[in-house]
């Protein structure tokens, strides 16, 4: 444990001492900055003409719904392309640079090795959530919220950064080249979004299931509205296994070859 | 400490090592020589537990390399060809890092890094990122980071690359000073250092072992004999025909001078002191005699770009 601990933390060093994680963190507030105080403006006015329109649906008239539903959009798009930049370095770079060597000889295993990456992957991940949370947090200032299905919802998208996550170190793993690294990431991540179109797509039922329970969106949807679903929770939660699996099989692969 | 059997690696198609087999000692210094493509870094990759061999079985203190990993890379400090160094880590912050990964116990581990960075005078740079060091202190740290566990064996490829002179000798000196507690393999296409560290050297060529001996027995080797140089003060005194009736005097020519002479006699312990002592009973007047050894470097090239002739004759002499 103390070596998963060693690993995480230097990578978790290595993300927020670079510059380029401020970036990121940066171009995210930058983009909140401007399309949140919009949102919001935008739920006070159709709030202030509810008044005079009693039979709105009741959606409307959710902040969950009008303000922090387009938010965590935004924010899962961003994840989508912003993850695979910060997981790229992690197999490919060391691949490169011979310090994967260091690793494979040193006395860790593969699944040490890909859970302290993970965790540090993780851990900047967590920092990207906790500044978007920041603006809805912000609005209590004038605002009475329910934090319960808030927090949900941020827990929600930060089980789907972590399912990218997961899936964006097993493609750094494939390759010795970060941007390869960084398209093949990308792709993955489009695939599970993607994949939520095949519901409307198809005609039977079953195969609509399927793709209902396969379709990241779903589960994402669920959490973000407040609910938890156990059985969203092991979907994603075995999505994170089986990549991981996979990442570490890749790992351990390297030294057979 | 350290034993190879069979060890077979193809890569692909190529066959990189070839049925290897040698055994390592506690505390020995072992040189492994070869020209480039030789094999060493892939011998060297499959002891550390870095790759698996395609055939053969590797042990390090007991431990089987890969039915027990971890064990066996907690017993060995690595320096591969390139430096496994991390750019954008300070070079103390990165020797901590290493000992952690290596499992250095929390109570040793300041004293570890101070030892490292001591031994391989890196004080002057430790607060600096490896990725503005230089090419030879990138080196050091290498080496630092491959002593920082304290580890029994040390496997080190080519050590020495890029490195300043003084710190070559540095370098030799520390190989020397940790003989006998570390065993330690090097690996090098320099000769004089494997002179200046090794108790016994492996040559490989083409992936197989040509020779492994001790380095006295190397250079002495080619052919069993060795040649004697003798100065003596009486000019053009007839000492073929005198000497020829020592035992074990093979052959005597004159030298560049008239009082030198050059005698192939076999290898011998007792072989000076019985040319000695016959020349002063003659009353020749010794004045010099020294043992001419076959150069390593001779030695080296035969055995590796010379005729197979060469190799032959020495596996016959082993
Ligand atoms: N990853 C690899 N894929 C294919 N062939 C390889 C690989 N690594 C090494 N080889 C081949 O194996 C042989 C031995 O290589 P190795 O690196 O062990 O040589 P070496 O003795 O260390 O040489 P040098 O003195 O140049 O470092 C070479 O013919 C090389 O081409
Ligand atoms: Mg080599």
């Amino acid at each position: 444990m103390s070596k998963v601990m060693a690993i995480g933390k230097k990578e978790i060093k290595g993300f927020y001492l670079s510059p380029n994680f401020y970036v990121v963190c940066f171009l995210c507030a930058a983009i909140f900055s401007w399309v949140y105080p919009n949102v919001l403006n935008k739920f006070a006015m159709a709030l202030q003409t509810a008044v005079y329109q009693p039979d709105m649906p009741k959606q409307q008239l959710n902040i969950h719904y009008q303000v922090f539903l387009p938010q965590l959009n935004i924010l899962n798009l961003i994840l989508i392309f912003v993850v695979p930049a910060l997981t790229m370095r992690l197999f490919a770079e060391e691949k490169k640079l011979h310090t994967f060597d260091l690793l494979l000889t040193s006395p860790v295993t593969s699944a040490q090795i890909v859970a302290g990456k993970y965790l540090a992957a993780l851990s900047a991940i967590f920092g990207l959530c906790f500044l978007s949370f920041l603006y809805p947090a912000a609005t209590t200032v004038f605002a009475h919220l329910n934090w319960a299905p808030l927090i949900i919802a941020f827990l929600g998208i930060f089980i789907v950064g972590a399912v990218y996550a997961a899936m964006d170190i097993f493609a750094s793993s494939l390759t010795e080249s970060a941007v390869v690294a960084y398209v093949l990431a990308v792709i993955f991540n489009m695939a599970v979004w993607f994949v939520g179109i095949g519901v409307d797509v198809v005609d039977s039922p079953l195969a609509r299931q399927i793709f209902e329970h396969i379709s990241l969106n779903q589960h994402l949807m669920a959490l973000v509205e407040g609910t938890i679903r156990t059985n969203s929770l092991i979907f994603l939660g075995s999505l994170i296994f089986l990549f991981c699996f996979l990442c570490e099989r890749v790992v351990e692969s390297s030294r057979w070859r | 400490m350290i034993e190879v059997q069979n060890l077979t690696k193809s890569y692909g198609g190529i066959t990189a090592i070839q049925s290897l087999n040698f055994k390592v000692n506690k505390g020995e210094v072992v040189g492994f020589l070869g020209p480039n493509g030789a094999g060493k870094s892939t011998t060297m990759k499959i002891i550390t537990g870095f790759m698996a061999p395609t055939s053969g079985r590797a042990t390090v203190g007991g431990y089987d390399v890969f039915e027990n990993p971890i064990e066996v890379k907690k017993r060995i400090g690595y320096l591969p060809e390139t430096p496994p160094v991390y750019g954008d880590m300070k070079v103390r912050d990165y020797l901590k890092y290493v000992a952690e990964l290596k499992g250095v116990p929390k109570d040793r581990m300041a004293k570890n890094v101070e030892r490292a960075i001591e031994k391989t005078s890196l004080g002057a740079v430790e607060k600096r990122l490896i990725q503005n060091l230089s090419k030879g202190f990138r080196q050091r740290v290498g080496i630092a980071q491959a002593l920082v566990s304290e580890p029994e064996v040390l496997i080190l490829d080519e050590p020495t690359v890029g490195l300043d002179p003084k710190q070559v000798a540095e370098i030799r000196d520390l190989i020397k000073e940790l003989r006998g507690q570390h065993t330690i393999i090097l690996s090098t296409h320099i000769l004089p250092e494997v002179q200046a560290t090794c108790e016994r050297i492996i040559i490989i060529h083409r992936g197989q072992i040509v020779a492994q001996d001790s380095l006295a027995n190397l250079t002495n080797l080619k052919a069993g004999q060795r040649r004697v140089q003798l100065k003596v003060r009486k000019a053009k005194a007839q000492l073929d025909q005198s000497l020829s009736s020592v035992n074990g005097v093979i052959g005597v020519q004159a030298g560049a001078g008239d009082q030198d002479w050059m005698i192939d006699a076999d290898a011998s312990e007792d072989m000076i002191e019985r040319i000695a002592s016959h020349v002063i009973q003659k009353g020749y007047g010794l004045l010099e005699i020294t043992s001419a050894k076959a150069d390593l470097e001779d030695v080296f090239l035969k055995l590796t770009y010379g005729s197979n002739q060469a190799a032959t004759e020495l596996e016959q002499g082993v």
